[in-house]
């Protein structure tokens, strides 16, 4: 939806810089956990250390969007679509920090796994890792394109991502049976699984804060909306 | 009209809750009682027609903000709720207004009895400058016959203190109203209206003129007074609208645009003319 501008161009300006801050830092985000991935996937240390040091500028993005957010509230208090907008901004910052968390974890993880001998058991991995990154980018194209049948589509992928960490996990606990020698590489396996899996939980969230900050609906917690 | 309240159900899928916009699941809760009934009311002063077939339903102990851009009328309909307009040369009136279901408009119904019915409170206060505070406060009493004055002095001191006003003035009570600062002048209006014991308050910019603390004071003291009166208040302040009312009416040009919960109209409202001027996207 194309707004008219505000009265107040100060007003536009601000917000427009919020925007940028969460589209920059969904980038970051992205290319964090991509560094981390391809660092496990090509055994590459540097890539890992890459995706570590990205973090920092993540950590602080989200510090100065909370600010921008903070200040909007105080010097425009924007109400409807605009009030909406800066919620879901401030919001999307938190859910960006925490996956850009997780890609910190799974580099640190691919680290320990690359100076092991390599396991054929990583592709395990692949398709949680493609799914999950297809529903942050889905969720983050919902949040800027102020897409509700994506934003409410990514909710649903959500499921089929938590069944291939089932599926890899179960499938990992059936190797470290087999071969405990590799008991180590395999656990940090599942736990790269796991971060996977929370990357989808948060771009979840950033999904449904898109649908909110579009159409004012809060599709959370379905179950609990006839009844609060 | 009050917008009707759809809850969503649990069997509805993600998408179908999406496609039809849920307003708070609030059906447990009964319809409010209605103190006015307002239905295709326009108004013409001289050729000018100033509103346009507004119908309006305003709810009884709430508080209803009307919005809107200068000259789109909220004035002039807040004025038609007690018959004010009437006041203006070369005013004609078209549609009903019901105040608890009566004609407020019926020939047989005298204005001075709708005005003592329905008080107003003005953008500035303007207390009687060759009075007293007292006799401020129990004026429109004694105007109307009341000369006991164990009653007014019970009204006075009963006014004054629903004012939240009688611990600043009651030593005071011989001085001037004007004496008293602007805040302090606003709320002897509202005492001043609250004697003669109205059903309804309209305030048309009651803090437009008043320093941020005189305007908590007032906003806090409405809050109290939705308890027992239906408030229905004219604001340019948006903020002050989003704070104090239950209700929001927004017009423009004459016409009413939306009217809902207000809740609703400063989170999501349905209109985009509505959206345009609450979010400063106007003109």
């Amino acid at each position: 939806m194309v707004a008219n501008r505000h009265i107040l161009g100060t007003f536009d300006e601000s917000l427009s810089a919020l925007r940028n801050n969460v589209l920059m830092m969904a980038g970051l985000t992205e290319r964090s956990l991509e560094r981390a991935m391809k660092g496990l996937f090509d055994r590459d240390d540097d890539l890992c250390a890459n995706a570590i040091a990205d973090d920092e500028e993540i950590d602080q993005l989200e510090m100065q969007i909370d600010k921008d957010g903070v200040a909007i509230l105080l010097r425009f208090q924007p109400v409807a679509s605009d009030l909406r907008r800066v919620v879901a901004a401030m919001k999307l910052s938190s859910n960006l920090e925490r996956m850009a968390d997780q890609g910190t974890t799974i580099a640190r993880r691919a680290r320990k796994l690359n100076h092991h001998p390599p396991l054929p058991e990583v592709e395990l991995i692949r398709p949680m890792y493609e799914h999950a990154m297809s529903m942050f980018k889905d969720s983050i194209d919902a949040f800027v394109r102020e897409d509700v049948d994506l934003g409410c589509a990514v909710v649903t992928r959500d499921e089929k991502l938590d069944e291939l960490n089932h599926e890899a996990s179960r499938k990992l606990i059936d190797r470290m049976a087999q071969d405990r020698e590799q008991l180590r590489g395999y656990l940090n396996l599942i736990f790269i699984g796991r971060c996977l899996e929370r990357v989808g939980d948060h771009a979840t969230n950033i999904a449904e804060e898109a649908v909110y900050a579009a159409a004012a609906q809060d599709i959370r917690h379905p179950s609990l909306t006839a009844t609060t | 009209m009050v917008n009707v309240i759809m809850a969503t159900t649990p069997e509805q899928s993600v998408t179908e809750r999406i496609e039809r916009p849920a307003q708070p699941p609030v059906s447990a809760e009964p319809p409010p009682t209605l103190t006015f009934e307002a239905k295709n009311v326009s108004i013409w002063y001289g050729e000018k027609q100033a509103i346009e077939n507004v119908s309006l339903d305003i709810a009884s102990n709430a508080v209803t903000a009307i919005i809107g851009p200068s000259g789109c009328g909220k004035s002039t309909f807040l004025r038609a709720l007690n018959r004010m307009h009437e006041l203006v040369p070369k005013t004609r009136m078209d549609g009903t207004v019901l105040l608890h279901g009566e004609d407020l408009y019926s020939k047989t119904v005298d204005p001075a009895i709708v005005r003592r019915r329905v008080g107003m409170i003005f953008q500035k206060s303007n207390p009687f400058p060759t009075m007293t505070i007292g006799e401020n406060v129990v004026v429109g009493l004694r105007l109307n016959g009341v000369r006991n004055q164990k009653f007014l002095n019970e009204r006075l001191e009963k006014s004054l203190r629903m004012a939240a006003l009688w611990d600043e003035v009651k030593d005071d009570l011989h001085k001037p109203g004007t004496s008293l600062s602007g805040g302090q002048q606003q709320r002897l209006c509202i005492a001043r209206s609250l004697a003669v014991e109205p059903e309804v308050i309209l305030m048309d910019e009651p803090c437009s003129a008043l320093d941020p603390i005189a305007t908590a004071k007032i906003e806090e003291l409405i809050h109290e007074l939705k308890a027992k009166y239906t408030i229905v208040t004219v604001t340019h302040n948006m903020q002050q609208a989003g704070r104090i009312s239950d209700y929001t009416a927004f017009m423009y040009l004459g016409r009413l645009i939306e009217f809902g919960p207000t809740t609703k109209i400063f989170t999501n409202p349905t209109e985009k003319q509505t959206e345009d001027y609450i979010t400063g996207r106007f003109g």
